[in-house]
């Protein structure tokens, strides 16, 4: 690791270990567990790459594949803690949680389908499925909660500033996330491809410098990245964390099953009405 | 356009949108169900534009145009007019507003229901998005100048009906259920 890496790697660890200090404090597990579960996956991440780094070399191949593996964890972890916020707050309005969560897991399904089928179609080469793979799953990320806030807006079921915050930092981090690791994988799929071809071995000591000047690049934008949004969920863990709001009371079913229709009737009478007013 | 820089403005765009969602506007706000208020009148829509009609269409009449055509200069009268077509066209705006309540009423409903019919969502929000495209269209014409004045007053008429009829629903489900929507919106 050169110097910049170092002061990184060190800071980013400082970062994790206080966001976790603040998740603890403010007991964050009892209402998001698995957000709490997410927050220390990079935790742990971290220090299982310090021992790789120190027992196999910083430069060797388990080095590598245990990056990987942690970029892949910690993508894991993040879905899990969306998967969470999806559930949030929603679960007690029985009637839309039941739609939502339908709508929500077809779309996560297909979408996780269609990461898997891009990763599957990806050249040899641990670091393209990697890089694939985590581009992919962060675009769904945002897809998901993109249509989780949209729900929640419709319905007027608004997030809370906690959660709003969690949801940001996710969003922040995936955005960069998408954008990185495209640019990363056209480097790597394009003038930079000889590196993953055995039969291109002559060319590796060449291309060497430049390969890790690319990762280097993107570590460091990665995880600069990842500290603003560490910040925010900081930021946001400050003060204690609000309880719970109450459940809701629902109304009886009846009132929407008669009600419902005829609302809808009325509204198509008025668009009817609207297409009467604008034929020629 | 390569597959670099789709993927890249469609992380911005989806960014941008959800950055968007997620910033607490008041309107949206006030819909939440935690923060609505607790007298169940105050908490649920009701449209008021359509009351104002008679007043727009003593405004927009023809015996109104036309005298302002033959008395008045004509830069007066030409000004006289836009400004006639801008109110329109705020009263337009104001019935939208009254369709978006009634349709919001819809979603709360809903949303404190403990089943809802995928069906019935489904087409409120296919109407919803069909009235926006209409309204864009009745504006658009308005704005040209000509949109004519009776059937805006049929639309009027129909919102009209359509809130009378809401607020005698709102009155039953009062009834209905008068303690659980207080609690449930309120606080």
């Amino acid at each position: 690791m050169n110097h910049l890496e170092s002061a990184l790697y060190w800071s980013s660890l400082s970062f994790e270990i206080v966001l976790c200090g603040f998740v603890f404090t403010r007991k964050v597990q009892r209402i998001l567990p698995l957000f709490a579960a997410y927050t220390c996956v990079p935790l742990t991440c971290a220090i299982s790459l310090w021992l790789t780094y120190e027992y196999f070399g910083f430069t060797s191949p388990i080095a590598g594949y245990a990056y990987w593996g942690s970029v892949v964890l910690t993508s894991a972890a993040r879905s899990l803690a969306i998967a969470e916020l999806c559930r949030y707050g929603l679960r007690a309005y029985r009637g839309i949680w039941a739609l939502v969560w339908r709508v929500l897991t077809a779309l996560s399904i297909f979408l996780i389908v269609h990461v898997a089928v891009d990763a599957w179609g990806q050249p040899n080469g641990v670091a393209i499925y990697g890089v694939t793979l985590d581009r992919d799953l962060a675009l769904v990320s945002i897809v998901i909660l993109a249509v989780l806030l949209l729900f929640r807006n419709y319905y007027g079921v608004a997030l809370e500033p906690l959660q709003r915050a969690i949801a940001a930092g996710i969003c922040f981090i995936c955005a960069v996330d998408v954008i990185g690791d495209t640019i990363l994988r056209n480097v790597y799929t394009g003038y930079l491809f000889s590196w993953f071809l055995t039969s291109q071995k002559a060319f590796w000591p060449a291309l060497r410098p430049q390969v890790e000047r690319v990762n280097d690049i993107w570590s460091a934008v990665h995880l600069s990245c990842f500290m603003i949004s560490m910040g925010i969920w900081c930021y946001a863990l400050r003060k204690p964390v609000p309880a719970p709001s109450e459940r809701p009371v629902l109304l009886p079913a009846e009132v929407y099953r008669e009600l419902s229709p005829t609302i809808n009737l009325r509204l198509s009478t008025f668009n009817n009405r609207l297409v009467d007013l604008l034929k020629p | 356009m390569n597959e670099l820089s789709i993927v890249i403005l469609l992380a911005i765009a989806l960014t941008g949108v959800l950055l968007w969602l997620l910033v607490p506007r008041h309107k949206s706000s006030r819909m939440a169900a935690p923060s609505f208020p607790s007298n169940v009148n105050d908490a649920l829509p009701t449209a008021k534009h359509y009351v104002y009609f008679p007043q727009i269409r003593q405004a927009l009449s023809e015996a109104d145009s036309n005298y302002l055509r033959e008395t008045a200069p004509p830069q007066v009268a030409k000004q006289a007019l836009r400004e006639r077509r801008a109110v329109a066209r705020r009263f337009l705006k104001g019935l939208h507003e009254d369709f978006s309540n009634l349709a919001r009423f819809g979603r709360i409903i809903a949303a404190l229901s403990p089943e809802v019919s995928r069906e019935q969502e489904t087409e409120r929000l296919i109407l919803s998005l069909k009235f926006q495209i209409l309204y864009s269209l009745a504006w658009l014409r308005l704005s040209a100048g000509n949109l004519p004045l009776e059937q805006l007053e049929h639309l009027t008429g129909l919102v009209g009906r359509l809130a009378t009829r809401m607020d005698a629903a709102m009155a039953e489900i009062s009834t209905l259920s008068a303690r659980q929507i207080p609690r449930s919106l309120g606080t």
